[in-house]
């Protein structure tokens, strides 16, 4: 338990080699702006316009210094103010307007972008939720989708936008005097040659950075849900030594990224100062040499020494935000690209109402390989039928497979080998939806949303009314409780449920399946933590309901189940024996065993004294 | 803004870096500042240098003028490139010892809220979300840290390149600078204005994002139960008008954030346009020169950043503010179950003699309580089994034996010492507890065993396993105990979990063994096992066992029937078949199956 590497840190967020301008990532990204398209050409349309009339500025001001301010034409002046005037209130609205336009299509984008990743997440086959930790798709669909919008609304258009400013201000800079734009423009390669540095170091600590980030993250996630564990165990200081260790590893890998930005950004500011300098010398030569330099030139050529970099400046500057939309977009795609939602049949046969024949036939089942490759069998040719009506029990020892049983009727999982027929059709012929709305599922680990107890038993479905959810919550004798709460059906369960006790949460689960009024009922171990008194009493409801419904349990607790139509006892995943109650009892077999192991406890503790005979002689009466 | 004070520590803690940090970022923006100065310089003596360069046109003395004008231009510009490499070194020392400084404040923050938040008891877990947590411990801290290192920064370099830059600029002309500042006071206004508009609306948005991360949390942690009930695309509407409500407050947000560059723009540019136009009247009039207006124009431009910066800064401060007090929340909150003056430290080891007096315990004010005066006596190395009702107050009453929970009312004691003096670590060191609901984490089999005694070799684990019955089904494995459980445990069946967290509990060997319905998901002959074992060890350890069979309890040395927060029978087997209530009643119910079956 010493070494923490493997648990918390799969190849989750391990960030795969991002490159931040591939052409086919961005492509793909712009896809989800092609129904905004018409937006997308009037934003860079202002755009465009917006990048002119920054440069065209100090152009003005070099108009006004040489025209008018060395003459002293005051009356000149005042009409290149005016120009000025004009130009900067044109760019102020014009950049407002490609803001908040930039925003309006990227939000749109995104929304597109994350309701589809949603949809796509839950669309997977529960395969894919074993092997994926939640959190890493919580990611996907928020901080990925988060960081691709910064891309999607301003991204492109403001990288275009810049592109447009640095042509704009060569052009400017070459038609005023094209020596000097030359000279300013020598500093380039030094300015390209820090910013590719810059790059690639800050790839590198970027891609650790995040690493630890997700590791940091997954510690905190697993160990406040599991905190009463680790102090029960008194694991406070080993957990606690962990967490510094994982926290000191992700302060190194930002104190790492600190260095690279510590020398890029003044180096930057270096750079485009060392411009202004040679600017002012070459000028001031030049002029010494005769040539038509003028100051307006001078003091213009000084602004956009400084303007021309900008762009870049800003380029570099967007570069972290750029590096996570692109490796969350990496990411995001990465999960639509892996799809392995169960494909619905070309011709599905439609079930209006179910009968409820079950057939399993050879059915032949893993969940995943083992080390050599070969199917890990948790069901080996099992087959069975149920009749419409029927009630057919499993039992047998835990992981043998009774709930993968279930589990593959509702088709949460595809089998291998064999087939599942639901009156008489295989289930791959149905649609998904179709399949489950007729059965009805009280799964194992009974799991409740936060929110309502009438939200847990509706699940949001309006159709359901209040008065059926009260008598369903009376039959599983689940009323009693719910009305003693001070909010009665509008309490907060809280997370998991866990204001309420056990038993409790796995009535409101038998309640939700009841309210769902299946055709076939499939309740996994339904009543486990219930006392047996309610378990009796529910019992009785239920045979009344079930009457003529067909009914799938298992049950650890043999005296559930005894008036089964028919027992099935599994065995490391193969059915061993089969039949009622009494022929099982006669076989002799596992089943025999098992039961007289439940019973056999009672009257060896409660011999000696007459308590057994007295039971025994109120129950012959 | 005052809880930002709480934070004053750390900067006294890492003043070896804050200290020259601060000097470092003051040195940078002076030297920074005095660029333009050498550039006025340069503007004014260019024109200078060619009068006199012409005036001497065509004498020898021509040349060597050139040659010491040429010399003139390169010194301004080596000076120029002098000043900025030297700014830019502090700027990169800056960077090295405020931002590293940050870092180490983060570190050192999420360790102590970390440390805390092991120290809070479970009622302060059910208080706050898992969510709502792990924000605190991330977004939150990081917002403190953007307060400790950039703003505080950015605030220093900002004051200081203005304050220099206006006394230069009132030196050179107060006229021209009281007019190149008139859109200051606007300035101030408008950032003060829209700096809440943009705090206020980004709350919102903050708030539509966690709304829109439960969400997703949530369903994806159910994804069972949605599909089992084809409620996917129910929740996928659900999900799509969260997102729609996240969009428009974004979109919110935006309208108030587009605006604030442009408002910039115009408010700095119409100060480089007012230079100009008065400056051009001064220059007219002789008062100033033109190298003067390159000179402003330069200094607006480089204060622009700064100003603006200034606005956003205020906003990460408020942020950060807000961050600080969610998170002292938390870290003010003291625990309220842990050591304090009355532990005795003297108590060092326990027998198992465990005894409720008059216990009560109302998980929550408006509900019934849970526990209502509840009382028993338990030897040490006996057995005490509990049974009753679902919602009886089983749970709440086996969660204070090794006090995670903490009665409102009564004293539960271990050897006669009541539990709040023993030193919690020594009290839980001899609890071994299996808790009702099995949590398991993404580790492997062996590693969740070994969770309950961390040095454990791996024949104890292989010990443990057996005893909890888990042995065989997990040499079943291909990977054996090396089995990674994904979260939770969810790729292992019901029982195979539960008797993991079994085999946690056993293989501390404890004092105190506490089976809270720690057999639900077993089938009967691994029950029996498990309690073959147990009872192997019998005469080691006190037992607390919870169960809603019958088979599982009838040995123990007492039983308590709970109903509604009371016990309402004690006593063995024998002594409850005989009494009139619900133990007979379901005792009966037992027998009463057996015999029909056979029959
Ligand atoms: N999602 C899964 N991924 C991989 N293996 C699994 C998964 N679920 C179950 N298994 C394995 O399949 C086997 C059968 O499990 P299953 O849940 O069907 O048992 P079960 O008969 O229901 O047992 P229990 O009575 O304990 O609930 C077990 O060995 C288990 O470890
Ligand atoms: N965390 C909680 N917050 C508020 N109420 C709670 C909480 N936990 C339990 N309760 C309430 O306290 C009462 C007793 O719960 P407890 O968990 O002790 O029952 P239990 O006897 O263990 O039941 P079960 O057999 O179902 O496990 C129940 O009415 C339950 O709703
Ligand atoms: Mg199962
Ligand atoms: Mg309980």
């Amino acid at each position: 338990m010493a070494d923490d590497e493997t648990p918390y840190m799969q190849d989750d967020d391990t960030v795969r080699e991002v490159n931040t301008f591939d052409g086919r990532l961005i492509r793909r990204i712009a896809q989800y702006l092609k129904p905004y398209a018409g937006w997308v050409v009037l934003a860079l349309t202002i755009t465009l316009v917006g990048s002119f009339l920054g440069p065209l500025r100090p152009w003005l001001v070099q108009q006004g210094i040489d025209n008018y301010i060395v003459v002293g034409d005051l009356e000149g002046l005042q009409r290149i103010i005016l120009f000025l005037f004009l130009a900067l209130i044109g760019e102020g609205l014009l950049s407002f307007a490609e803001n908040y336009l930039t925003q309006y299509i990227g939000q749109r984008a995104i929304y597109d972008l994350r309701t589809t990743v949603f949809r796509h997440i839950q669309d997977q086959p529960l395969s894919f939720f074993d092997r994926t930790p939640i959190g890493r798709l919580i990611t996907r669909t928020t901080s990925d989708v988060e960081a691709l919008s910064d891309v999607l609304s301003s991204g492109l258009i403001v990288a275009l936008g810049d592109l447009f400013k640095l042509f704009f201000i060569a052009y400017f800079m070459f038609t005023l005097n094209w020596q000097l734009a030359v000279v300013t423009l020598l500093v380039m390669p030094l300015m390209v040659w820090v910013t590719f540095w810059f790059r690639n170091n800050v790839r590198e600590q970027y891609r650790e950075t995040r690493k630890q980030i997700a590791r940091l993250n997954s510690f905190i996630q697993e160990h406040v849900t599991g905190m009463h564990i680790v102090q029960l165990f008194n694991r406070e200081e080993e957990e606690m030594d962990r967490f510094e260790g994982i926290n000191d590893d992700h302060r190194a890998a930002h104190i790492r990224t600190i260095f690279y930005y510590a020398i890029f950004w003044p180096s930057i500011e270096f750079i485009s100062t060392v411009a202004l300098a040679a600017v002012l010398w070459y000028g001031g030569v030049g002029a010494l040499s005769g040539s038509a330099l003028t100051l307006g030139v001078l003091v213009a050529f000084i602004q956009y020494a400084r303007q021309f970099f900008e762009p870049i400046r800003d380029l570099s500057n967007q570069y972290d935000t750029l590096q996570r939309a692109m490796a969350g977009a990496e990411r995001i795609f990465g999960v639509l690209d892996e799809d392995h939602h169960l494909p619905e049949p070309d011709d599905p046969v439609e079930l209006d109402a179910v009968k409820g024949r079950i057939e399993f036939r050879n059915v032949w089942f893993a969940y995943e390989d083992d080390n050599e490759g070969n199917p890990d069998w948790v069901l080996k040719d099992v087959s069975f039928t149920v009749e419409p009506g029927e009630t057919v029990a499993l039992v047998g020892a835990t992981g043998a497979g009774k709930s993968t049983v279930m589990n593959l009727l509702l088709r949460f999982y595809e089998i291998q080998r064999g087939e599942i027929l639901v009156d008489g059709v295989n289930i791959r012929d149905l649609r998904l939806k179709a399949l489950r709305r007729h059965i009805g599922l009280i799964l194992q680990d009974v799991f409740l949303f936060s929110g309502s107890v009438e939200r847990n038993l509706t699940l949001g479905d309006p159709s359901i009314d209040e008065k059926s959810m009260k008598r369903a919550a009376e039959i599983v004798q689940a009323d009693q409780f719910i009305e003693r709460l001070p909010e009665g059906y509008q309490q907060d369960v809280k997370e998991r449920g866990s204001s309420l006790s056990h038993g409790q949460r796995q009535l409101l689960a038998f309640v939700r399946a009841l309210l769902y009024d299946p055709d076939v009922m499939v309740l996994d171990e339904a009543t486990s933590s219930v006392d047996t008194e309610t378990e009796a009493l529910i019992q009785q409801a239920l045979e009344r309901l079930t009457e003529g419904r067909t009914t799938l349990a298992i049950a650890h607790r043999l005296s559930t189940i005894q008036d089964a139509d028919m027992i099935l006892v599994m065995h490391k995943g193969e059915v061993r024996e089969r039949g009622t109650h009494q022929e099982l009892l006669a076989q002799d077999g596992l089943y025999r065993k098992l039961h007289d192991l439940q019973y056999a406890d009672q009257s060896p503790a409660a011999s000696g004294d007459g308590a057994p005979s007295d039971g025994r002689v109120r129950a012959n009466l | 803004m005052g809880a930002l004070s709480r934070l004053n520590h750390f900067f006294w803690e890492y003043k070896y870096l804050f200290v020259p940090g601060l000097l470092f970022t003051m040195i940078s923006a002076g030297f920074q500042i005095t660029v333009p100065m050498v550039v006025r310089q340069a503007v004014d003596s260019i024109p200078r240098f060619v009068r006199i360069h012409t005036l001497y046109e065509g004498t020898a003395a021509q040349a060597e003028l050139y040659a010491y004008f040429f010399g003139g231009l390169l010194l301004f510009a080596g000076v120029i490139i002098a000043l900025s490499a030297t700014s830019g070194l502090f700027m990169f020392l800056m960077r090295q010892t405020v931002v590293v400084a940050s870092r180490h404040i983060e570190y050192d923050l999420r360790n102590a809220l970390y440390d805390h938040l092991q120290q809070l008891s479970t009622t302060f877990y059910q208080e706050y979300s898992t969510g709502d947590v792990i924000t605190r411990a991330t977004d939150d801290i990081e917002k403190v840290r953007r307060y400790i290192g950039p703003a505080i920064m950015y605030v220093t370099r900002s004051l200081v390149m203005v304050l220099v830059a206006v006394s230069v600029m009132f030196v050179i002309s107060p006229t021209l600078t009281l007019y190149a500042l008139i859109p200051l006071p606007l300035l101030a206004v408008s950032v003060f204005f829209m700096a809440r508009m943009v705090h206020h609306r980004s709350d919102l948005l903050q708030q539509q994002y966690s709304t829109l991360t439960s969400r997703v949390q949530e369903a994806l942690s159910g994804i069972r139960v949605l599909k089992a009930y084809t409620r996917e695309d129910a929740e996928a509407d659900a999900f799509d008008e969260e997102s729609e409500k996240y969009k428009w407050r974004n979109l919110n947000l935006a309208l108030v954030e587009s605006a604030w560059r442009p408002s910039f723009l115009l408010l700095v540019g119409l100060s480089t346009i007012i230079v100009v136009w008065m400056g051009g009247r001064l220059v007219a009039e002789g008062a100033i020169t033109i190298g003067n207006i390159a000179e402003y124009i330069i200094y607006i431009n480089m204060m622009t950043w700064p100003v603006a910066s200034l606005g956003f800064v205020i906003t990460m401060i408020q942020r950060a503010s807000a961050s600080v007090e969610r998170l002292h929340r938390i870290m003010d909150r003291e625990p309220d179950i842990a050591d304090g003056p009355r532990t005795d430290a003297s108590i060092q080891s326990l027998e198992g003699h465990i005894a409720f007096h008059n216990v009560w315990y109302q998980y929550d004010d408006e509900e019934e309580p849970a526990l209502r005066g509840v009382s028993f006596d338990l030897p040490a190395d006996q057995t005490l089994a509990i049974v009753g009702r679902t919602g009886s107050g089983k749970s709440t009453l086996v969660r204070m034996i090794p006090r995670l929970l903490e009665p409102d009312a009564g004293r539960v004691t271990v050897d006669g010492h009541d539990v709040s003096t023993i030193p919690l670590e020594t009290l839980r060191q001899h609890m071994g507890y299996v808790p009702q609901e099995v949590f398991l984490f993404s580790d492997t089999v062996a590693n969740n065993i070994a969770f309950g005694d961390l040095d454990a070799p791996d024949d104890e684990i292989r010990a443990a396993a057996r005893e909890a019955d888990l042995l065989e089904n997990v040499e079943d494995f291909p990977d054996g105990f090396e089995t990674y459980v994904g979260e939770r445990g969810i790729t292992l069946s019901g029982g195979q979990k539960q008797r993991t967290s079994i085999a946690r509990a056993l293989i501390r060997d404890p004092r105190v063994l506490i089976f809270d319905d720690a057999l639900s998901a077993v089938d009967t002959a691994t029950e029996r096992n498990i309690l073959r074992s147990l009872r192997e060890r019998q005469g080691n350890h006190t037992l607390v066992i919870v169960s809603h069979r019958l088979s599982a309890v009838q040995a123990a040395d007492l039983i308590l029937v709970m109903e509604q927060g009371n016990i309402v029978q004690r006593g063995t087997h024998e002594e409850l078949v005989d009494e009139e209530g619900l133990y007979a009643d379901l005792h009966e119910k037992q027998l009463l199956e057996e015999e029909i079956e056979a029959l």
